[in-house]
């Protein structure tokens, strides 16, 4: 066997355990395809559960807008903390007549989008 | 100790003269006579019915309806001794202060004077329902919750209240007035209960000052009326009920053409009662089943029977522009894919473990906005004594509903602050409303008490305005409602009169 050969049939034999190990663990991380607005989705731990929902929301608004919104809203404290934000100042939405906080179906709104 | 009088075995044409005659032996009638007891006062309480129900005589209180679709007249109240106590639920609850407050964004609203008027009287009111110690609010604090931990809410416009319960006896209802205090009753040497007697008309003096005379008869075997009596009092109190006090006033017509009391065409107008919508919503408990005084009755060491509530307090219904309502816990409900992506979702943005989360649907009885078109007229359909039948125009606006909503969005609010649970509102349209509507079978506000004869039937004593000496008590006069039932708060009105009655006729 040439030398040209082995290395790129144990190149091929690395990539199809990298892709099977990525497949194995979506069974306890769901991988998704990357999109622009990666660095807000991060905030959510349980993306499809928020897609669900966010699926409810309603929001015409496009992704774009959606993703530029929820940087501003989540910047100072995090998801957790516009959460609270919303919830003392009574920003919140009925989604499915849900009463949630109006950051959190904004990000299941973009969540559903995506 | 004296048997009841039966009115059917008087001599033809009796005529009685009591110090006071009492038209109606229900919670009213029968707390105002004990209250009476033993003073010199000869004090003549007239019933329809005899100690057991009977069909023909509950007949005579059917009619018809129009408008909002509501329960049928005949139904919701017992045409015998005791009243509507033969079938009540025993819930009580004191009215809040805020339920006697002129609401200036609220027409209509208000009472003549706060709740500490009443306050001195709510022990014996408590006493004679038999609801044990007066507890209530007393128990919203977690260290004194009857078993388990209150649900923690987050500062805001609703707090856990307590109902209490008229003392239950095994699996029978709830303190029965005519059978609990018959020998009450029958003990008290002033008092004459007078069975089998039906008040058919209100007879007024010609210049229409004074009640001179009550027309009365008996039903006869052969379905219509059968022996008639009258009778002269001094002062008559009329307790037959919210829907009964309105058409007495109202058939009683010979010298004020409108009817008694009604000429500012109010008699009738502004009937309520306390919705009770089922399923309003759903509340989720993130850390598992909430405490069993939530979701059902729970009798403590000292006899109390009690079941939580979410109130809304006065400064939320001030500045929400709320009416009373009180939410109850009710069944074990399974979540749809959605309410289970809505509560997961939640619970990682508010960083707490859901996963033993629990949900229940949530009821609520409701107070309306007074309406004085919601209202009682007469027909001419006749019973069997030949009064005219009542219709009723029952309507509740989306307004009434809207502030409900206001509630509980406040609710949920509270749940996610505190990060214990969340909440969904599963009513949206009228229809879905409507739906699962159930009735309180409270009968409020047709002789509706204010201090200004143009809006009101009776003053703040309960006496008919224009009138020398006729009272009305019971739930009829409140002139707004609250969501508390009434019945605790009607008797404790009816003490009150009592104690003015007392004084006037001393």
């Amino acid at each position: 066997m040439k030398r040209r050969t082995l290395i790129a049939g144990v190149a091929a034999a690395g990539a199809a355990v990298a892709a099977g190990l990525y497949r194995f663990t979506d069974l306890f991380v769901k991988h998704y395809p990357p999109t622009p607005y990666d660095d807000v989705l991060a905030a959510l731990a349980d993306r499809e559960e928020a897609a669900r929902l966010g699926a409810r929301v309603g929001n015409a608004a496009a992704p774009e807008a959606l993703a530029a919104r929820l940087r501003i809203i989540l910047k100072p404290d995090g998801f957790g903390g516009a959460a609270r934000s919303d919830i003392a100042a009574g920003r919140l939405t009925e989604v499915d007549g849900w009463v949630v906080p109006q950051s959190v179906a904004l990000l299941s709104a973009l969540a559903a989008k995506v | 100790m004296t048997a009841f009088l039966d009115a059917r075995a008087l001599p033809s044409d009796t005529v009685l003269e009591p110090d006071i005659a009492i038209i109606g032996g229900g919670p009213a009638g029968i707390s105002l006579a004990l209250a009476l007891a033993n003073t010199k006062l000869n004090v003549l309480l007239l019933e329809s019915g005899g100690q057991n129900f009977d069909p023909a005589n509950q007949k005579m209180y059917g009619g018809s309806q129009s408008g909002l679709s509501y329960i049928a007249l005949d139904a919701g109240r017992l045409r015998f001794l005791g009243g509507g106590t033969n079938h009540w639920g025993g819930w009580c609850r004191p009215m809040d202060e805020v339920d006697f407050e002129a609401k200036p964004w609220l027409p209509h609203s208000g009472w003549p004077f706060p709740r500490k008027a009443l306050e001195p009287y709510y022990p014996r009111a408590q006493a004679l329902v038999e609801a044990g110690p007066w507890i209530y609010d007393q128990k919203g604090d977690a260290e004194n919750a009857p078993e388990g931990s209150v649900l923690p809410l987050s500062k805001g416009g609703l707090y856990t209240s307590w109902f209490q319960f008229s003392k239950m006896r095994g699996d029978v209802l709830p303190t029965q007035f005519g059978k609990r205090y018959e020998a009450d009753l029958k003990r008290a040497p002033n008092i004459k209960p007078l069975l089998h007697a039906n008040i058919t008309a209100i007879r007024l003096s010609p210049d229409a000052k004074r009640v001179e005379k009550l027309e009365g008869a008996t039903l006869g075997s052969n379905g219509g009326a059968g022996k008639r009596f009258t009778v002269k009092p001094r002062f008559v109190v009329l307790a037959a009920g919210g829907m009964e006090n309105a058409r007495l006033l109202l058939v009683s017509n010979d010298v004020m053409k409108t009817g008694v009391g009604n000429q500012n065409d109010l008699v009738g107008r502004f009937f309520a009662d306390n919705p009770v919508p089922r399923d309003v919503a759903t509340v989720v408990s993130f850390d598992g089943p909430l405490a069993p005084f939530y979701g059902s009755n729970q009798t403590l060491d000292d006899g109390a029977i009690m079941r939580a509530t979410f109130a809304p307090t006065a400064a939320f219904c001030r500045s929400a522009r709320v009416l009373g309502s009180l939410s109850t816990i009710e069944q074990p409900v399974e979540l749809d894919e959605t309410g289970k992506a809505a509560v997961i979702t939640t619970a990682i943005a508010l960083g707490v473990d859901a996963s033993n989360a629990k949900a229940r649907s949530l009821g609520c009885g409701m107070e309306l906005a007074p309406d004085p078109d919601r209202r009682l007229v007469l027909t001419s359909d006749k019973d069997a004594l030949d009064l005219p039948r009542l219709k009723l125009n029952m309507r509740v606006s989306d307004e009434d509903f809207a502030r409900y909503r206001r509630t509980l969005v406040e609710l949920g609010r509270q749940l996610l602050a505190s990060r214990t649970g969340m909440l969904r509102i599963d009513k949206k349209t009228r229809d879905d409303w409507m739906k699962t509507m159930d009735w309180g079978h409270h009968h409020l506000g047709t002789t509706r008490m204010h201090i200004d004869p143009k809006q009101g039937v009776v003053d703040a004593d309960g006496l008919v305005h224009g009138l020398g000496n006729l009272y009305v008590a019971g739930s009829s006069i409140f002139p707004s409602y609250s969501a508390s039932n009434p019945t605790l708060n009607l008797i404790a009105l009816t003490l009150r009169l009592a104690d003015h009655l007392k004084k006037v006729m001393a």
